[in-house]
């Protein structure tokens, strides 16, 4: 399998301030393979270095050391551009454009031309549901119709690497699932795709992997099902008929409960299963559920992020 | 060349769009209310009046619509993250930023050309004598408006737009010195003083040499080749600092 991505020992240190300079360290020799058709998510607390990678694969700044390949060649080859669909965090179009306007331009910078780009532009504005808004200038469009715009450009030359830094931020339900489907038909395509995203669910939903980065560092990398199959399951039971009381000698065995009503919410591990119910039993309790829980990616974001003893943001020096 | 088109384009129909040829409108005003003003109260020198008037008025109103123009448009598109689209897509940044100093140029030459018609309407209703002399002054103005855009394009390729204004209104105004400050270099004993002052005068634009305007009031001649020479400087000066501009914008980083 061919590398759509690949950087190694990616490094970016940022000199802030004019007469007293500090220096950001935003990333620290990260290292990733993305192979070709995968959609890749890239997950981390604000600050951890994920759009400073994103910028670097895009050559929108150039990293202190190490390298990064996109399709084998330096993402500062015009070859390598002329693959990649970039919708940016907060995208910003110009506003004195109509949409059909901005996407003809962003498809004339990306090589289109004649038929083949009046058919692209409308095609592109058709999917993002955009094609009878396409001539009102950009600045009467909503922030969802932004979000439209500038994922159409994004789409417009069809590109074989799609990056897309928090494509759902700001889109109501309608926009978040169109977003959704469109990179699904993206990966059908077979178009690479580096997802960027703070709604964790989503990343779940879409990501065949993911990297979490933090404080610059790459702390965890995998498969999604396979990291979450790694992760210990818990039981959960809906008890009634005694208090929280009855459960004191099994406390330790316990990760967690709640008292919600006349009902207890009881969360255990799985080895523990026999210990907890056999005391619920003997106490005079019913148990109403028992169900294994499925760990969750935002479970297992919290839990790296927790384990990492990084503070959220860069590091200073 | 598809390319460059297109964000040369764009360039002209930002600009169009945003309302800056609402300068030309001024320009009208001005010159009307200066008419009327310089027949109530002259009788001999009208015409110097108005030839004087209206090439200082377009002038000043190029000149800042040129530093307008050329300081703020990359720092904005940086700003306001417009650039990640253009730099991102098979363009290389040098081709935006020449593309960006065409668009400029064709919106100047655009409000130019209107404010010249202008110019000449207002003359010919007035009856005033049309020479040469004012066509050569409207087309030194042009070449030093291209030599403002592009210092302005490299102040601002790297830098703010304050910092990019403030240092192309000095250029502006310290050019159109720069044949005193080679008399002052020349005749000062201080040989570090004579140094600095003549490496300022070949390192900074001459402006002077551009500037035809009194020509113009005066009626005096000006040969084509002098105008020749003068367009060979100022395209040439032109040329360095958009050369310039685009190894620093090659060089930046877009955080």
């Amino acid at each position: 399998m061919t590398l759509a991505v690949r950087t190694e020992g990616l490094s970016k240190t940022y000199q802030l301030g004019f007469a007293l300079r500090r220096s950001v360290r935003a990333l620290q020799g990260l290292s990733l393979s993305i192979e070709t058709g995968q959609v890749y998510g890239l997950l981390g607390p604000n600050g951890a270095g994920k759009s400073t990678t994103i910028k670097i694969l895009l050559n929108l700044i150039k990293p202190t050391s190490g390298k990064a390949e996109i399709f084998g060649a330096a993402p500062q080859s015009p070859e390598v551009r002329r693959s990649i669909g970039f919708l940016p965090e907060n995208p910003a179009p110009y506003e004195y454009l109509s949409g059909v306007e901005f996407v003809t331009y962003a498809a004339k910078l990306a090589g289109l031309s004649g038929a083949a780009l009046r058919t692209r532009v409308d095609k592109v504005l058709d999917r993002v549901g955009l094609s009878r808004a396409g001539k009102l200038q950009i600045r009467r469009y909503s922030k969802g119709m932004v979000q439209r715009v500038s994922l159409a450009q994004a789409l417009v030359a069809e590109p074989k690497l799609l990056v897309l830094d928090e494509p759902t931020s700001g889109l109501d339900v309608l926009g978040r699932q169109l977003i959704r489907d469109i990179i699904q038909e993206q990966r059908a395509r077979g178009t690479t795709i580096l997802f960027c995203s703070h709604i964790i669910p989503d990343v779940e939903a879409l990501c065949d992997r993911v990297a979490v980065i933090i404080g610059g560092n790459l702390t965890k990398e995998g498969r999604v099902d396979e990291l979450l199959a790694r992760q210990d399951s818990a039981m959960e039971a809906t008890i009634e008929g005694i208090a929280e009381a009855a459960l004191e000698p099994v406390k330790a065995s316990l990760q967690e409960v709640r008292v919600m009503g006349p009902r207890l919410l009881v969360r255990f591990p799985n080895e523990k299963q026999r210990e907890v119910l056999q005391r619920v039993l003997e106490t005079g309790g019913t148990i109403t559920r028992l169900e294994r829980t499925r760990f969750t990616l935002e479970e297992l974001f919290l839990k790296t992020v927790k384990e990492s003893k990084t503070l959220v943001g860069s590091d200073l020096t | 060349m598809n390319e460059l088109l297109a964000i040369a384009l764009s360039g002209f129909r930002e600009s169009r769009r945003n309302r800056v040829t609402v300068v030309v409108f001024l320009f009208a005003f001005v010159m009307i209310f200066a008419t009327t003003f310089a027949l109530e109260l002259t009788v001999a020198t009208f015409e110097r009046v108005m030839t004087d008037v209206g090439l200082g008025v377009m002038s000043l109103i190029a000149v800042f619509l040129a530093i307008f123009l050329a300081t703020g448009l990359l720092p904005r598109e940086v700003e306001r993250r417009t650039v990640y689209m253009v730099v991102t897509k098979p363009v290389g940044r040098s081709k935006f930023v020449v593309g960006r100093l065409l668009g400029n140029l064709v919106t100047l030459s655009f409000v130019m050309a209107i404010m010249a018609v202008l110019f000449v309407a207002q003359m010919a209703i007035n009856h005033a004598t049309l020479t040469q002399a004012h066509g050569i002054a409207i087309a030194g103005l042009f070449l030093e408006v291209i030599v403002l855009s592009a210092v302005g394009f490299m102040f601002a390729s790297g830098s703010s737009q304050f910092v990019a204004t403030v240092a192309t209104v000095g250029i502006y105004f310290v050019g159109h010195l720069a044949p005193d400050l080679y008399r002052m270099a020349n005749k000062t004993q201080n040989v570090a003083l004579k140094w600095v002052g003549k490496a300022a005068y070949y390192v900074l634009p001459n402006l002077d040499r551009l500037d035809f305007k009194a020509r113009a009031t005066y009626a005096e001649p000006t040969t084509f080749s002098e105008l020749g020479g003068s367009a060979v400087y100022a395209v040439g000066y032109a040329c360095i600092a958009i050369v310039i501009a685009c190894l620093v914008f090659e060089r930046r980083d877009f955080k």
